[in-house]
């Protein structure tokens, strides 16, 4: 059938795929040398001694680093268990704010709609390393506008950067001004929500709260489903604000090394490329697992309207 | 597409793709980079000046074309390192130190067949300085700057609290005639040491949590660079073993009880914080004096014209004022060396010389630029400042130096940076027991070095 196909493919169709390729072409050689080879390279260097700065050749030392990972690594542990830790506040705070942003911004009685928008948009388009400093600016344990805020109300301020029982609010802090495109998403969504289940709700005597709860969330549920499932691998992926955010020799250096300031640390610090591809393939496998889960849980609580249907 | 089209867009790709590699290329002036970052180079004006002795000298000759790379401190190991692996290393790196080369101990090129086959005079040089660049790797540096430390201190703050200067010179006493030992530092750094309600760290009232002003501050240094002050050390002994010296141990004590009890000396978490210029302690203005180099004059921030600089405080009748040295570099993978050389000796001793000098706060090797360095850092700072301990403090000189290699450098280095990280963080240690750990731990770094690490020379022993 398929052969007989390509039989009668026209001049015409033959021409236009051969385009197709051609423009395709360009996205395909980028996930090859940026993506799949890079991939598939992580995987042979993790059974190597790879260094950055040798001049030996790159020797096989079989599931040395592997063995090390699973015996000998501490500071892996202590990274995950970092991670959790700040995402028990990153997590929900990337949903629920995004959401209550969305939902404030959707009501018919807020002033000035598209100033807000614009308005909780705009740090998003802040490159992250200007943010970053920006926000040490504004975290600064005398000169910082959080602690002067707080002076003025006569509460002395903490040591927001350097204080580990602080550190992780600080950083979620940080984290709520990107949440621009994520209640963009939702925003969208809600506004997608059909406004007959809403009146056939009131016409049933269901409050605000009741149809916000029963009606929106249900009905935006997918997305909700996909911001958590960025959010979770942003989680993993988290980088480059504990990294620029720990200097040397800080007092946080332990609380803010992540799994993947780890990688980084191991890889280029510490210039062992075998032991951070083994981590790369840690954190994959950890972000995949995560995902999986959520992926599992989403029939339960996910509401597809079109499944529905079928 | 016709054949002709099809013909004509292959042969122009075909004429990209060659142009691409070298070996194709046009003959014509050899280019050699130079990678800036490993040591000083970054700041502001510093890149202005380097740029501007790049564009002289590409316009003093036709045959060499010299570019340059400059990248900020943080990242410049990681760059270097990936340009090496990548193939697209540069040929020259610097100004860069001990402890920045020693992250890339085996990529040097031994300098010596060039010294020769060009004719290169070393004897301007002192013949100890030329030396120290004598590793198991051959001649690995020319002396280019050398950067001695001392004590830098704001009179300001010792007027209002009413307390004499340190000592001008070497060998002085203190003003009340005791010597000036780290006891007496720590004797006046607690008296330097102020609270809101002002004060000071010896009197019952002092309240440690909220300190406004610090009687002194080691910056910008490791625990090595901590402990040199009371002897100079490195944590290996000839056999290769892990151990420090009872000096180092007194070293310790002295940091860890002057952060934690006496608070003359700022913690980790006030160092990093605004009221200390998120690490830049003395340029905040609130700490009277700091233990740092030469190379310092580039950051004092708006500390401009009320600071002058005293000698190092001597431990157990024992002087010791650590010293960096930086130079440039040329790396053993250039395919250009005799040109690489030639840029070299351009930077490190030819016109470019002094103008860089100037910008990095390097101290000339040359004796003859000397006079010129001290005049022209007498016009940036007009206050008087009293160069001659500077100059002095060479004569102190820590060696072994507190930046020598150590077989599995990056590691033993982030394992001693941890321990900073302790002590400089965390109240109520048995800090004796945290050095035996450090040593022990050590001792399984040193152990499994890898043999392209180990065979370079520790300084330990030989002097340098």
């Amino acid at each position: 059938m398929a052969v007989q196909k390509k039989r009668t493919m026209s001049p015409l169709m033959r021409q236009q795929r051969r385009w197709g390729l051609i423009f395709l072409s360009p996205w395909v050689f980028g996930f090859l040398a940026f993506g799949l080879i890079p991939i598939i390279a992580s995987l042979i260097f993790s059974f190597t001694d790879f260094r950055l700065t040798s001049g030996e050749a790159i020797q096989f030392n079989n599931f040395e680093n592997w063995r090390r990972l699973f015996t000998q690594d501490t500071v892996i542990k202590d990274a995950i268990l970092n991670t959790l830790r700040f995402a028990a506040i990153a997590l929900p705070l990337s949903i629920v704010m995004p959401l209550l942003l969305a939902a404030l911004l959707n009501s018919k009685y807020l002033f000035g709609k598209s100033i807000f928008r614009t308005l909780f948009y705009m740090p998003y388009v802040v490159p992250i390393i200007s943010a970053i400093y920006i926000w040490r600016g504004m975290l600064g344990t005398e000169a910082g506008w959080i602690n002067r805020i707080l002076a003025e109300i006569g509460i002395k301020g903490p040591n927001w950067l350097q204080d580990a029982a602080f550190i992780y609010p600080a950083l979620n802090i940080i984290g709520l001004w990107t949440l621009g495109n994520a209640m963009l998403i939702m925003l969208a969504a809600m506004q997608g929500v059909p406004t007959e289940l809403y009146e056939a709700a009131k016409v049933d005597g269901a409050g605000p709260i009741r149809r916000f709860f029963s009606i929106t969330i249900p009905m935006i549920s997918p997305v909700i489903f996909y911001n958590l499932i960025l959010s979770v691998i942003g989680i993993f992926r988290y980088f480059e604000v504990p990294y620029i955010l720990r200097e040397d020799q800080s007092a946080n250096q332990a609380a803010t090394m992540f799994p993947n300031v780890y990688l980084y640390k191991e890889g280029f610090a510490l210039n062992d490329m075998g032991y951070a591809s083994v981590l790369a393939w840690v954190i994959f496998v950890l972000a995949m697992g995560a995902t999986i889960l959520i992926f599992m849980s989403a029939r339960f609580w996910v509401y597809y309207g079109a499944e529905e249907r079928d | 597409m016709s054949t002709k089209r099809y013909f004509f867009a292959i042969s122009v790709l075909f004429a990209l793709i060659l142009g691409s590699f070298p070996v194709f290329a046009q003959d014509g002036p050899v280019t050699i980079t130079w990678f800036v970052g490993l040591g000083a180079g970054g700041q502001p004006e510093q890149i202005a000046a380097q740029n501007a002795v790049v564009e002289a000298f590409n316009a003093s000759q036709d045959d060499i074309v010299l570019e340059i790379i400059i990248v900020d401190n943080n990242v410049a190991q990681d760059t270097l390192g990936t340009l090496i692996a990548t193939g697209d290393a540069p040929d020259i790196v610097g100004p860069v130190g001990l402890a920045g080369s020693n992250a890339f101990a085996g990529n040097w090129l031994d300098l010596e067949p060039l010294v020769e086959s060009s004719g290169f005079d070393l004897s301007r040089y002192d013949e100890a300085a030329v030396d120290s660049y004598r590793t198991d790797e051959g001649l690995v540096g020319l002396p280019f700057a050398t950067f001695p430390s001392f004590i830098y201190y704001r009179r300001d703050l010792f007027d209002e609290s009413g307390i004499p200067y340190p000592p001008s010179a070497y060998g002085e006493p203190y003003a009340d005639g005791d010597e000036w030992t780290m006891d007496k530092l720590r004797e006046i750094g607690m008296l330097l040491t102020l609270d809101e309600n002002g004060y000071n760290a010896t009197e019952e009232e002092f309240n440690p949590d909220a300190i406004i002003q610090w009687g002194f501050v080691s910056q910008w240094t490791d625990p090595r660079g901590h402990a040199s002050l009371f002897g100079a050390a490195n944590p290996i002994d000839e056999d290769g073993n892990a151990y420090v010296p009872d000096s180092w141990r007194a070293a310790f004590d002295w940091f860890y009880k002057g952060i934690w009890e006496d608070h003359f000396i700022p913690n980790g978490a006030q160092a990093g914080s605004d009221i200390l210029a998120n690490g830049n302690a003395f340029a905040s203005g609130n700490v009277a004096m700091a233990h740092t180099h030469l190379w310092y004059t580039c950051c004092l921030g708006d500390v401009t014209d009320n600071w002058d600089i005293a000698p190092v405080p001597s431990y157990n009748g024992v002087t010791t004022a650590k010293l960096h040295g930086d130079t440039f570099r040329i790396l053993n993978s250039t395919e250009h060396p005799e040109e690489a050389f030639e840029v070299l000796t351009y930077l490190i001793a030819g016109d470019a010389a002094p103008q860089l000098l100037q910008v990095y706060g390097g101290m000339p090797a040359l004796p003859e630029l000397q006079e010129d360095f001290f005049a022209t850092l007498d016009e940036t700072y007009p206050q008087g400042v009293n160069w001659q301990v500077a100059i002095d403090s060479l004569a102190y000189a820590d060696s072994p130096n507190h930046e020598s290699y150590l077989p599995n450098f990056r590691r033993v280095t982030d394992r001693i940076g941890e321990f900073q990280v302790l002590y400089e963080n965390t109240p109520g240690l048995d800090i004796q027991a945290e050095l035996d750990a450090l040593i022990a731990d050590l001792q399984v770094l040193y152990e499994t070095a890898d043999e392209e690490s180990s065979d370079v020379d520790t300084g330990v022993g030989s002097g340098s």
